[in-house]
């Protein structure tokens, strides 16, 4: 959800809290790990005073754009990165990857990728839009890829 | 014809599913056709499984959630 560990322990140690308040109140309309994801998220959103909807521009979508000629078409197509996904240390560099993600993104990128929620859920816990979510999830993942790729190559 | 900006942006964003079944077909197409692209849609499925293999996933989470749930069928 973009914060560090210390920082991270306090947060869950608050949502639950909010949690265990708030417990009497749960109607079980919700599934409980929406409504769970829903109190870190909000807890985390107050921390950073920032909404999803403060990305209006980001560096990384230049980026992608430069990799297109003006039909769309691959001038700097993505470089191979099998080995690197498929080797032991792959989820270490997905985690250093993700430090280089602003804190919206990374927190669709974790309940999408790494937790494995759908995209009707994430949108109801980040509180965006379908075409917001893809925004962010774009972002993201490219963000990521540009990371493991400048990775993957100085391995070399 | 889709471009393969177009078919890139769908597979980043992660929003192929939502498509009508036409553009997932045109898309499918293109992807058995374009290596580049073919390959970017490789590397966004590995990174994933890269990713949910990562410590605090969806397993320890289960867990938590039945604890939760227990201790809230306790209360009620």
């Amino acid at each position: 959800m973009g914060f560090h560990d210390h920082r991270a322990e306090d947060l869950v140690q608050d949502v639950f809290l909010t949690f265990l308040e708030r417990v009497d109140g749960f109607e079980g309309r919700s599934q409980l790990r929406t409504w769970m994801f829903g109190i870190l998220h909000n807890k985390a959103r107050e921390r950073r005073r920032t909404s999803p909807g403060d990305e209006r521009t980001d560096p990384i979508d230049a980026e992608f754009e430069s990799r297109f000629d003006a039909r769309g078409s691959w001038v700097n197509p993505p470089g191979d990165l099998d080995r690197l996904l498929l080797s032991k240390e792959a989820g270490a560099m997905i985690q250093e990857c993700m430090e280089g993600l602003t804190a919206n993104q990374r927190e669709v990128f974790v309940l999408r990728e790494v937790e494995g929620l759908e995209t009707a859920e994430i949108c109801k816990i980040v509180d965006v839009t379908v075409t917001n979510m893809g925004v962010l999830m774009h972002r993201a993942r490219t963000r990521m890829r540009e990371c493991l790729e400048a990775k993957g190559l100085s391995r070399r | 014809m889709i471009s393969c900006r177009n078919v890139a942006r769908l597979l980043t964003s992660d929003e192929l599913a939502a498509q009508s079944r036409w553009k997932r077909m045109e898309v499918r197409l293109h992807l058995a056709m374009c290596k580049f692209c073919s390959r970017l849609a490789r590397q966004l499925e590995l990174m994933r499984t890269a990713a949910r293999r990562l410590p605090d996933s969806t397993k320890e989470d289960k867990d938590l959630e039945e604890r939760l749930a227990r201790r809230l069928s306790d209360r009620m």
